[in-house]
Parts: structure tokens; sequence; C-alpha cells
């Protein structure tokens, strides 16, 4: 490189860097957005420092917050819920708030729901927790007890006529919370482990299921059906956050209550509370600038326009006592909600406990299980997903053997190397190399680092925290040996594995039978408009699998899917997709033969038009009929082209990762989660068991390993 | 040994009338040869005789029941594909077996029938190969012995000689008229080669445009052509045709005169025919011309002329000195005068005839 060069782009860069602007990222959305942006102009007016904003989608914040902040290209502020607050912590992404936080500006249990070992992190935003939507040309007064809610559902709800008296997210255990609070549950138990198997948890599960039973509460919804119900009047309450005032429809006429109270044990059902902060990253490179963001987020204008354009609730107490604030009943709603809500733990094990929860109540609103074992059912989920860390192990052994093995390789190609030199072999190589490197490179750093970090990973153990174990094979035995857990159970290595292969054996039976039959069918050139035919029939294949995926999702919806439609219309009874292992299985095949026959169709069309027709001719002179035509000459001659797409296909269908989880998303209870998915959960969604997943990342490897080189046998070409 | 026999047989494919209207008669053990220019309707007339096709209109028999709708595989045929249309996945013994296998034969006749075509074909070596690893005339082979095996009561053949160098196309072509002659089958056999026409068959069909021109054993279309077409399809160098007008018993042309042996009555107009064969260069003749180009075949050789009739192809003997760009005479051996009419629809004459084919009108 030029040194001139180099010094001139240094001195560009020198003035642009003292002048960087501030960033800040956020998971924000819609009417919340505008409300931040211009905060923030605000605050570029003010001060005079340029902010850069940055939205995330929300799912992959805290992974790209976790991933970027350490390495110094992270945000300099950024917008989140305190329920991370420890693991931020622990992962020293946070820095402390400075002189500019003064406590008696914020609500009380804002501020102690950012405190952690008497340190404040932040600047307290937002509260969010959940309340009562109702419609108000159907609801007039809220209920304030659960006797006097049931009473009112009743009269509200006429479930065969598709009316409901409430709607709500009834698989999360974000939702269900309240529930449990209100019959006196608690979340962890003396010791600080999650409670899963109380009194209070029976009875909150079977006051939930008893809703559904009655038909109060519509099946299986997600936060789209619950908005597009009450927005068409057919639901009259939701249990929603401030997030659903942006969502309902403003002809409809809406207010907000509290939750009721349980009538039998006298106690508010209170939500869970989530505090919104503006924090400071750690490794901002401009701290003061960024306290003085977030500080300037968090109060006066900041706050006021978050609240009166974004319909946020604030923390800040000023501006509740504003009177434009105090005149809106949204607000004032969500904040007396508020104060009787239950901070959100940010202990670790709060994490722990969704899993487990989510599999519970879907099982019990499933049919799976009952309101009394349910919690027993959470806590053997609990246990087996966290499972004793592995005994740490000795790196050496295996670096040893590691070593060994490159020396060996080493030997090798010493020993195996060719007598010629190299140069004379390949005279013109620097110019191949040249060629060659792009995609050598592309190569090296999209799979082969990627896949010697893998397996490197699969001999760690990853703690929550950060910090990482090494622990030998461990990972490895405990998959193997299916430690904590039957084999016949979802989380067995062994069932997923019986189940990756049948789906992938169904899957490729479906996609090639029925690619070959329309194949067969659009080879006659005598069949009109074949063109069109063709065309639409490869259209499964040119949409992106994943929208075709949550199409699919809908058409098998319990209560509103097409297909149950369909089934009603021919006196079917409906069928509930997901809560059964071979329906659900059904489900995802159904969906991946969509998707996967076009591919098998363009394959077999394009084998079947290079048999000569004269074949067909001589055949049938021999005296074949049509079927022995199709068995003694087709199939064999479509062998060497269809083979190789077998082969590719049945991989591509033990892998076929968007299928699984947005169809059946693994349901019931984790039955039909393939290797894929379960070794996606096992990262992302159980403790960020890295190492665990690895590890189950490597197990596929090898079985896919095993199974192209069993069929390599059958592809090669014949000798004669 | 069966007997074919089409009547008013008709086929168009979307407009394009291929075969129109064709009543045919294939003698029991006969080798009848179809022959005829491309796109004049042999080849779909065998398909058809096969039941690849159907006809639209018009009748076939075979040993005189109806076969027009039975498919292929109850007709009891064989046919020789000109792309020889081998099974590649199947060895040479699996498919020569195959037509037998699908008539449910017993293993032990499929085998032994296998091995006799085989060792007849001199295929015996060749039984466990796949068609990839034999030679064209070997595909060529297989193909005959896997209509052979099935003994069936026709043969058909679509021009299955064409894919052959010229050396291997003579020898399969003795080869043919010895099985022929062993077998003693009924043999259809499609080509646009006079040659194999000529050798090959006890009778030849000639076909244009569709239409029949004229069957009949070799040297009798040789002889005695219907008309102008079948004369020029056969025999080379082709007939040479001369217009001419009749002059009491002459037949006269620009520069030439021809003695009519035959009276031709009132005629006026007609078309003499002349096969190069029976033209002479002499030191004196009927015709006058320069010659343009010479073929020497060895022994002896043909010259192309212009004269003032028209150009005019003559053979000349040994010894007999031609040169390009040199004027020579021609002379017309004795009795191989053809007369057509001025149209070339029919031959009005042809050597040897005591008197004129068609009925003569002014």
């Amino acid at each position: 490189m030029c040194p001139r060069l180099a010094a001139l782009l240094l001195l560009c860069a020198l003035p642009a860097w003292a002048d960087a602007p501030l960033r800040l990222w956020h998971a924000y959305r819609g009417a919340e957005e505008t409300a931040l942006e211009q905060a923030v102009a605000r605050f570029t007016e003010d001060t005079g420092t340029k902010v850069e904003l940055l939205a995330l989608p929300y799912d992959a914040f805290s992974s790209k917050l976790t991933a970027a902040i350490p390495h110094g290209v992270g945000p300099d502020v950024f917008l989140y819920a305190h329920e991370k607050l420890r693991s931020f912590r622990e992962k020293a992404l946070l820095a402390p708030s400075d002189a500019r936080l003064v406590r008696a500006d914020y609500l009380p249990n804002a501020l102690s729901a950012l405190t952690l070992d008497g340190v404040t992190y932040g600047y307290p935003l937002s509260l969010k927790c959940l309340a009562l939507y109702y419609d108000k040309d159907r609801v007039s007064s809220p209920p304030t007890t659960t006797d006097g809610w049931l009473e009112q559902l009743g009269q509200l709800s006429q479930p065969a006529q598709g009316q409901f008296g409430l709607a709500y997210e009834a698989g999360d255990f974000y939702f269900h919370a309240p529930f449990l609070f209100g019959f006196g549950g608690r979340l962890f138990d003396d010791a600080g482990r999650a409670e899963f198997q109380s009194e209070p948890m029976a009875r909150s599960l079977a006051f939930v299921l008893g809703l559904h039973r009655r038909g109060y509460v519509p099946e299986e919804a997600s936060g789209a059906l619950v908005k597009s119900l009450f927005n068409a009047h057919r639901v009259a309450m939701v249990i929603s956050g401030p997030w659903f005032a942006g969502e309902i429809d403003p002809a409809i006429r809406w207010g907000v209550a509290p939750l009721p109270t349980v009538s039998t044990t006298g106690k508010p059902m209170s939500p869970f509370l989530g505090v919104e902060a503006a924090f400071v990253s750690s490794r901002s490179t401009q701290p003061d600038k960024a306290q003085s963001l977030a500080h300037a987020l968090s109060v006066g204008d900041g706050a006021f326009l978050r609240t009166t354009v974004g319909h946020q609730v604030p923390a800040d107490l000023a501006t509740l006592r504003t009177d434009a604030v105090k005149r809106d009943a949204f607000i004032s709603h969500f904040r007396d909600a508020a104060q009787s809500a239950v901070p959100m733990p940010h202990e670790l094990e709060m994490q722990k406990m969704w899993e487990p929860m989510k599999l519970a109540l879907r099982a019990l609103l499933q049919g799976g299980t009952t309101a009394d074992e349910a919690g027993a059912l959470a806590d053997r989920r609990y246990r087996a997903l966290h499972r004793p860390a592995p005994a740490d192990a000795s790196p050496l052994p295996w670096l040893a053997g590691a070593g060994a093995l490159l020396l060996l390789a080493a030997a090798w190609a010493w020993v195996t190397r060719p007598r010629e030199p190299f140069r004379k072999r390949y005279p013109e190589a620097a110019r191949g190399l040249l060629y060659v490197a792009p995609a050598a490179a592309g190569v090296v750093t999209l799979i082969l680092v990627p896949f010697a970090f893998g397996i490197g990973m699969s001999l760690f153990h990853h703690e929550p925290n950060g910090s990482y174990r090494f622990v030998g094979g461990a990972n490895f035995a405990d998959i193997l040996q299916s430690r904590g857990y039957a084999v016949t159970e979802p989380l067995s290595f062994y069932f997923t594995l019986a189940v990756t292969v049948a789906w992938a054996l169904v899957n490729v039976v479906l996609h090639v039978g029925l690619g070959l039959l329309l194949a067969l069918v659009l080879k006659d050139p005598l069949l009109r408009l074949r063109g069109v035919y063709r065309v639409l029939l490869i259209l499964p294949w040119a949409i992106p699998n994943y929208i075709t995926a949550l199409t699919w999702k809908g058409l098998f919806h319990r209560q509103f899917g097409a297909i149950n439609g369909l089934l009603a219309a021919l006196g079917v009874e409906p069928i509930s997709w997901f809560t059964r292992f071979s329906t659900s299985f059904a489900a995802n095949v159904v969906t991946n033969t969509w998707l996967g026959f076009p591919f098998m169709m363009v394959v077999s069309l394009g084998a079947l038009q290079s048999i000569p027709q004269d074949l067909y001719e001589a055949a049938e002179v021999d005296g074949a009929s049509k079927w022995t035509q199709f068995r003694r000459i087709t199939l064999p001659l479509l062998r060497p082209a269809l083979l190789p797409s077998v082969i590719l296909g049945s991989v591509w269908t033990f892998n076929m990762f968007n299928i699984i989880y947005l169809v059946s998303g693994g349901e019931p209870g984790g039955a039909t989660d393939i290797l894929v998915s379960e070794a996606y959960r096992w990262a992302f969604q159980r403790n960020e068991q890295y190492g665990f997943a690895a590890a189950y990342s490597v197990l596929i490897f090898c079985v896919l390993w095993l199974y192209t080189t069993a069929t390599r046998r059958l592809t090669q070409p014949e000798v004669a | 040994m069966s007997s074919v026999t089409l009547t008013n047989v008709h086929k168009a494919f979307g407009t394009t009338r291929i075969v129109k209207g064709v009543d045919l008669e294939v003698r029991s053990g006969e080798f009848l040869v179809m022959v005829g220019p491309s796109g004049c309707g042999k080849t779909t007339l065998l398909r058809l005789i096969a039941g690849l096709e159907s006809p639209d209109l018009g009748d076939i028999l075979i040993d005189g029941a109806r076969v027009t709708d039975t498919p292929p595989r109850d007709r009891d045929v064989a046919m020789v594909f000109q792309s020889y249309a081998l099974y590649p996945h199947m060895t040479v013994r699996e498919n020569m077996a195959f037509g037998l296998e699908l008539r449910k034969l017993p293993r032990k006749d499929i085998q032994s029938r296998v091995e006799e075509a085989a060792a007849q074909l001199e295929l015996s070596k060749l039984l466990d190969r796949k068609p990839k690893e034999l030679s064209g005339g070997q595909r060529q082979r297989v193909a005959m012995g896997r209509a052979l095996v099935r003994r069936p009561k026709i043969f058909l053949f679509d021009e299955p000689l064409s894919n052959l160098d010229t050396a291997l196309r003579v020898q399969m072509r003795g080869e043919l008229a010895r099985l022929h002659r062993k077998l003693g089958a009924t043999m259809i056999y499609v080509t646009h080669d006079q040659v194999e026409a000529m050798t090959l068959a006890s009778r030849v069909a000639v076909f244009n445009g569709g239409k029949l021109q004229q069957v009949g054993a070799p040297l009798e279309l040789y002889n005695a052509p219907a008309n102008h077409f079948v004369a020029t399809f056969l025999g080379s160098p082709s007939m040479n045709f001369l217009p001419a007008h009749r002059e009491g018993t002459f037949l006269k042309g620009p520069g030439f005169q021809l003695h009519c042996p035959v009276d031709l009555g009132d005629l006026r107009d007609v078309k003499v025919g002349l096969r190069p064969q029976d033209l002479r260069i002499q030191s004196d003749g009927e015709f006058t011309g320069t010659v343009d180009a010479v073929e020497r075949l060895g022994s002896d050789g043909y010259a192309f002329l212009t004269t003032p009739a028209g150009p005019l192809v003559s053979r000349f003997d040994r010894g007999t000195q031609v040169s390009v760009g040199e004027t020579v005479k021609v002379c017309l051996l004795s009795n191989a005068l053809h007369v057509f009419s001025s149209d070339g629809e029919a031959a009005i004459l042809h050597p040897g005839d005591a008197r004129p084919r068609v009925e003569v009108v002014a």
C-alpha cells in the first residue's frame, strides 16, 4: 500500500471520527419510532450532537448487542427492556448512569428495576405491562373481579358464531403470569429456583383451561389473530400491552382497564412490569455525550414526545404530571396498572422459565395434559433443558490428538507427494491460483472456518454469562447416552433422528412421486396450454419458502384455517393439526411437498424428454403395455438423472429448518422437531448451550456424511 | 408367412396430407421394397402397417383380417428402426429377449432362440455387452436379431442400412437377402436407395407425393416404368427425357429425329425417354452435343452433354476418347426407345411393345 495514500485516507477519516455521530440502536416501529426520531432531532437541535438511528428486528436485537458491543462496533446508546439487565451486566455491556440521573425524577419502581447491587444502569424511558382492552360498544363497564368477568364472558361469547368474550396469546407465559400472581403464585421457590409445581399454578392453569373449554377464548391465538378479531368486533376484550393501542382500527371505541382481581384469593391479577430504558454502552467512545443523550430521552421533551406521539407510558414524573398526559385516560390507566405490576425479575433463572412454561401451557390447552400435571411437565422439561454443566476436561489429550492427526496428515502428504516439481506439472499455476482465489476465499471464510469453529465449539460448554469451559467429549456423550430423558422423549437425540429420517424419507418419496407424475403429464407434446401448466407448477418453487410456510401455517389453523373450513364444509370434524404428532407431522409434510415437487418435476421432465421416442415404439412393437414401458424403459432410463437429485433432495429435506420452525414449530412438545431445528433450540432458546448445539450439528454432519458415502456408490457411472 | 393388404389408406398430420389413398397388396413370403424420395409417405405407410399410427381412412388387413384398430403388440409384427432403437440400459441378450419375455415364453425357449439368432448374426460373443459398447454395424445386427427372435408374421424394416458405411451396407444387404431366402418370411422394407430396392426386392413399390406410382418386379419397373417419375427414379444416371413431335414414323426434336417402330396414330407431342446405358458415343449418331462433364467408372463411363434438344447423358465404351468441350455424336442402340405422354404422366411405348400402351387420341 502506498504510504501517501494511507496518510491521505487517515486525514480524511480523522475529522469525521472526531465529529462521529452517536449511534442509537432500538427495536421500535410505527408511532414509537416516529416519537423517538422526533425526540432525537430535538436533542440534536439543543446540543448540536448528531445521532445515527438504527432500528433492529426485536428477535435479533439482544444477540446483536451481545456480539457487537464487546468488539467496539456496537451502539453508544441502546433501548432495551430491563429484564436482560443482569445478563448484559455480566457481559460487561453497560456503563452505570452518571450524575445526570436524578432519582426523584422517576417512578420509584422503574428505578428499582434498573438497579443491581446498588448500582443503577441506564435511564428509565417507559413502562410496559399488560392491561385489559375492551370494546366499548359491547362492554359497558370493565370487570373488577373474575366472578364478574366470567359472567360477562358468558354473555359475550358465542363460539359457534365465531364470537368470543376474550382473546390473548394464551400459549405464552408472559400472558399467563397475571393469572399465576392472581391465584397467589410465585416465580421462584425459597432457594431461588424456578417453581412450576404449586397449588396456585395448578389453579391458575385450571382457570385458563376453563376459559378455553367454555369457548370464551379462541384457540391458538397469535398476536396477529388477536388484532384481527378485535378489529372485526368478534372479540370483546383483549389482554395486551400499550403497543396494542397502535394496532386498533380507529373506528373502534375502546377503553383500557387494569386486569380484574381474582375472586377466590382477593389478589389482583398483576402483570409483569417491563421497564424500557436507554442504556449507555460500556464501549462508547463518547461516553459523556452518550449519557447526555440517554438522559435527554428519559425526561423533559424527550419523554413528552414519546408519550404524546409514541403513546408510551413514561417513567418520568414531571411528564406524568403534565395536563396533557393527565387527561389521557389510556396513559393513566397503564400508569395505574404499572403500579400494581410485578417488575420482571432480571435473574438468569427467569430466562429458564419460558420454554418449560410454554410447553406446559400449550400441552394443557391442546388437551395433552391436565391442570394438575402441567406443572410437573414443565418441571421435567426444565430439568432436561438445564442439565448440570459437564465437568471440566483437560484439553491436553485433545490437543495432542489433533497435533498427532496433523502430523500424520503431513507425513502422508509427504510420502505421497508427486515426484515431479509442482512448477513443472502446473506451469501456469500462478495465473490459475489467481482465478481460483476469490472462490477459494469464499469457501474458506463461509464454509471451512465456520466448520472448524463449530467442531471446536462442540468441545466446550457455554454458560449464559458468556464464559466457555472446555469439557472434551462430554456434550457428545450426553447426547448419545440421551442423558436426562428417555429415548422415546422428543428431547432425545434418537427420537429426533428417527423423526428426521422419517421426515426425509416421506418427503422424498412424495416429491419424486408427484414430480414424476406431473412430468409424465406435461411431457405429452399435444397437451394444450402445456407452457402455462409448467409455469404454474414451478411457481411454488419460485416463491420464498418461508412465505409458503407461513401461508400453510395459516391454512392449518384450528379455528380460522381454510383447510378446517373445507373439512367442515364436507361435514368432517375440524382437526386440531398441531396437537397430535401424526397430524402435525402431516402438516409439515404437506407444506414441504408443496415446496419440493417442482424441483423433481423439472428434473424428471428434462430426463424424460431426453429418452428417444423410438424406444417406446420399439417396445410397443415388442409387445409392451404402457405400464410395462414405464417400468422397463422409463424408470431405468430416468435413474441416472433422478438418483443424484434424490440424494440432493434428501439432504436438503434432512436439514429443512424453515418448514419445521415455521409450520409446526416442533409442536406438540417438540415431537416434530428435526435435528437442525433441535440444534437451533439448544443454541438459542435453551439457555445458550452453544457447545451442546454445536455437538448436535457435528452429529448431523456425521449422519449426512455416512449417508452420502453410502449413496455415492449408487450414483457412480456403471463400469462395463 | 402372411400377406398384408392396404385399401384406400389415407393419413394426414395436422393439415399435411402424407398418404393420399394407397392400395397395395403384399403377398405372403414376398420381400417388398417401398421406395421413393423423402416425404413420399413410405415410412408413414410402414408405421401404419406396424400400428404405430392409425389411418384416417381406409383399412389394413393382415392375412385377410382387419387390424386397422389393433395395437402393435397384437399384430405380431417386428420392426427394425432406422435408429435401431436399442434399449440402452439392457445388454444385447436382454434387448433380444425383451419381446419374448413380454410374450411369456418359457425361459429355455427364450435362451435357445436368442442364441440361435445371435449365432446367425455373429453376435454370440457380444451378448453381454451394452449397446453403447458396440459398433454401428453390430448395433444394426442386434436390431435385426431383436426382430428375428420374435419369429413374427411380418418383418418391417425402416431404412435399416442408412446409417452404415458403404462396405458394411453391401455386406448387410447380402445378409438380408440370404435371411429372406432362408426364412421365407414376409418382409416390407423402406428405403430411398434404389440400389437396395433393385437388389433386395421380390417386388418394388415406388411412391411419390403420398401416392403409389407403380409396383412390380425390379426389372419390370426398370424396363417398363409407368410414368416419367418411376423412369427417373430407377436407374443411374437417370433416364434422359427430350420433348419431340411425331412426323409420320419419325419422332423429331431440335437437332434429332428417331425412327418409331410402332404406329402412334394421331399423337403429336410426346416425350422420348432414353436410358444413358442405351446411348453410345460413336463416330456417327442421331444426336450431336458438346461435352460438359465426364464421369469415368473404370472400364466405361458417362458423358454429360448439351444438345440442341436439351441436356443428355450418354454412356461411352472403353477405348472411346471423350474430353470436355469436344463436340461428339451419340447414337441410340436399337430397340431401346421409351415414349411418354408430353406431361410425363403416362408411358406410351416401351421397347418391345407391339402397340401403344394407352389409347392414342389426336
